[in-house]
């Protein structure tokens, strides 16, 4: 009886993607590498240095629509009607296909475009020191502005790899406009929460009363909010996507 | 081996394609699953990979439910496509990145077809001819080595002389523990391939036998007679081809599209005259 959840299984299909898609990857990285060089580069033309907030306000840039694209791009067998067939039978069981696409899209992507991004802002670095004297510093990812980055990204992916499961045409689009909705829906979820909770004290008093209520609603996010949030888009998106992956016929 | 029982399907707003299907696939056969365009062959096929789920009754493989598309039952089943596009790769990277997992792929095998097809491992798959792309994943599901090997229109795209080359092929690829499924509405291309017919009509199975059951208790060949009672089915063109009930006459060479054709026009005849061969009781 073959095992239904196989580390080897999932490194051979880790393997098979990145082979595939391989040249997509590399193109991507490069035009990144180019454009990120740019970026720095012109950042430290103002103010001659690059500082570690800078620099990773940069890298979130890159860093989370080529994550969303490569997520695209490596699903696109799936709803692909003339390759599915071969990629859906292939014997690889759906926990498997689940973990092997979360794994390379966010782990191996991410320290993938971190080395990448790290090199390419010190080669910029180095370029600005030489060629208009500006300061010289060491970028590293053990700081916060690196983390929280990664963090937003960790979250908001899995809704991104539900889009790339369900939609089978213009599947960015339709995510962003489907998220954009979520937004605006839990927006005003949280303004009728902020509005139920705090209207005895006065804040819906006075001329600046709607602007202002979405204001802290949008602002006032309690320990207990940011956990259900990073649930709701985190685990409960990749537990969606998992039963969507279970349900797909070709 | 496959077990179908009482399957029904249809696609969204649209008639049923397949009705009370009720089949039982052993190793050994290869299997001829004929049916016009749109009769429900191709989805008959997806449904046995787990590709399709059935919308009532059962499909399982092993005594397992093709439904779930379980690793042990993937793992024992290759299905070869009408229409599909292989990734970008060379033959030999394909070859690679697909094989490890299938437990019984044999790279020897695989690289001697892809010789007997005239390919190249170094040559580029988005480069070949849809036919020469064909050749590559024929090669590949033979050399799976699956218990079950399933092709919806193999022959589709390939050329004459490719045609014969694959029947060759899979000749000399056919083993006693693997049952395999070819779909067409090319009878021809299959002659001297399968021992046993499946017809697919009005989304029912409306005939399932043996070529020996076949050649067992019908004639094919030009009547002597036109007015002889024991005509079961006959064509005016090309010379007139009439299918008989064999009785004492000599045994022929079943012929796949005359039987096919006889079967869509006259299924109750055809089938009481061999229930009642298979029974011993003749005609």
């Amino acid at each position: 009886m073959a095992q239904e959840f196989s580390l080897s299984r999932i490194g051979q299909f880790i393997r098979r993607d990145l082979t595939i898609h391989k040249s997509t990857f590399i193109t991507g990285f490069l035009v990144t590498a180019v454009l990120l060089f740019l970026f720095c580069i012109l950042n430290m033309v103002w103010d001659k240095q690059l500082g570690l907030e800078e620099f990773f306000g940069i890298f979130g840039l890159f860093y989370i629509p080529m994550g969303i694209l490569f997520t695209f791009s490596l699903f696109k067998e799936f709803n692909d009607t003339k390759s599915n067939h071969l990629y859906l039978s292939l014997p690889i069981s759906i926990p498997e296909r689940l973990a092997a696409k979360w794994f390379t899209v966010t782990i191996i992507y991410t320290v993938a475009f971190s080395l990448l991004a790290i090199f390419v802002g010190m080669l910029a670095i180095a370029v600005g020191t030489v060629i208009f004297n500006a300061n010289f510093n060491v970028l590293s990812i053990f700081t916060e502005h690196y983390w929280n980055v990664i963090k937003v990204y960790f979250v908001i992916q899995p809704i991104f790899l539900v889009g790339a499961i369900t939609f089978a045409k213009n599947r960015i689009g339709k995510t962003i406009l489907l998220l954009g909705l979520l937004v605006l829906g839990f927006l005003l979820f949280n303004f009728i929460l902020f509005a139920i909770f705090n209207h005895s004290y006065g804040v819906f008093s006075g001329e600046t009363i709607g602007s202002e209520a979405i204001d802290k609603a949008g602002e006032d996010l309690s320990v207990m909010g940011k956990w259900f949030y990073s649930l709701l888009f985190g685990p409960i998106m990749l537990a969606v996507a998992y039963f969507k992956m279970t349900e797909k016929e070709v | 081996m496959l077990t179908v029982r009482q399957l029904n399907f249809y696609y969204p707003n649209s008639r049923p394609v397949l009705k009370s299907i009720n089949l039982d696939l052993h190793k050994g056969n290869i299997y001829g699953l004929f049916g016009k365009n749109g009769e429900g062959k191709s989805t008959l096929m997806k449904i046995m990979t787990g590709l399709l789920f059935p919308k009532s009754g059962t499909c399982a493989l092993l005594g397992e439910s093709t439904k779930k598309r379980n690793v042990e039952a993937l793992q024992h089943v290759f299905f070869v496509p009408e229409d599909f596009e292989l990734p970008s790769l060379s033959i030999a990277t394909f070859e690679k990145v697909q094989s490890p997992f299938y437990p019984k792929f044999s790279k020897e095998q695989f690289y001697e077809l892809i010789e007997e097809f005239k390919l190249s491992p170094a040559n580029i798959i988005s480069k070949l001819s849809f036919g020469q792309k064909k050749k590559v994943l024929i090669a590949f599901g033979l050399s799976t080595n699956t218990k079950v090997l399933l092709m919806d229109e193999p022959t589709n795209g390939l050329d004459i002389p490719s045609k014969s080359q694959f029947r060759k092929v899979m000749a000399s690829a056919v083993d006693e523990g693997t049952c395999i499924v070819i779909s067409t509405h090319q009878v021809r291309d299959l002659h001297s391939l399968i021992n046993h017919v499946v017809i697919l009509d009005n989304a029912h199975v409306v005939f399932n036998q043996s070529l020996e059951t076949v050649s067992e208790g019908l004639w094919f060949g030009k009547a002597l007679n036109p007015e002889e009672p024991s005509i079961l089915y006959s064509e005016s063109s090309f010379g007139g081809k009439t299918i008989l009930t064999r009785n004492d006459r000599e045994e022929t060479e079943v012929d796949l599209e005359l039987l096919f054709n006889g079967v869509l026009s006259e299924p109750n005849k055809i089938n009481t005259v061999l229930k009642n061969i298979h029974h011993g009781t003749g005609v």
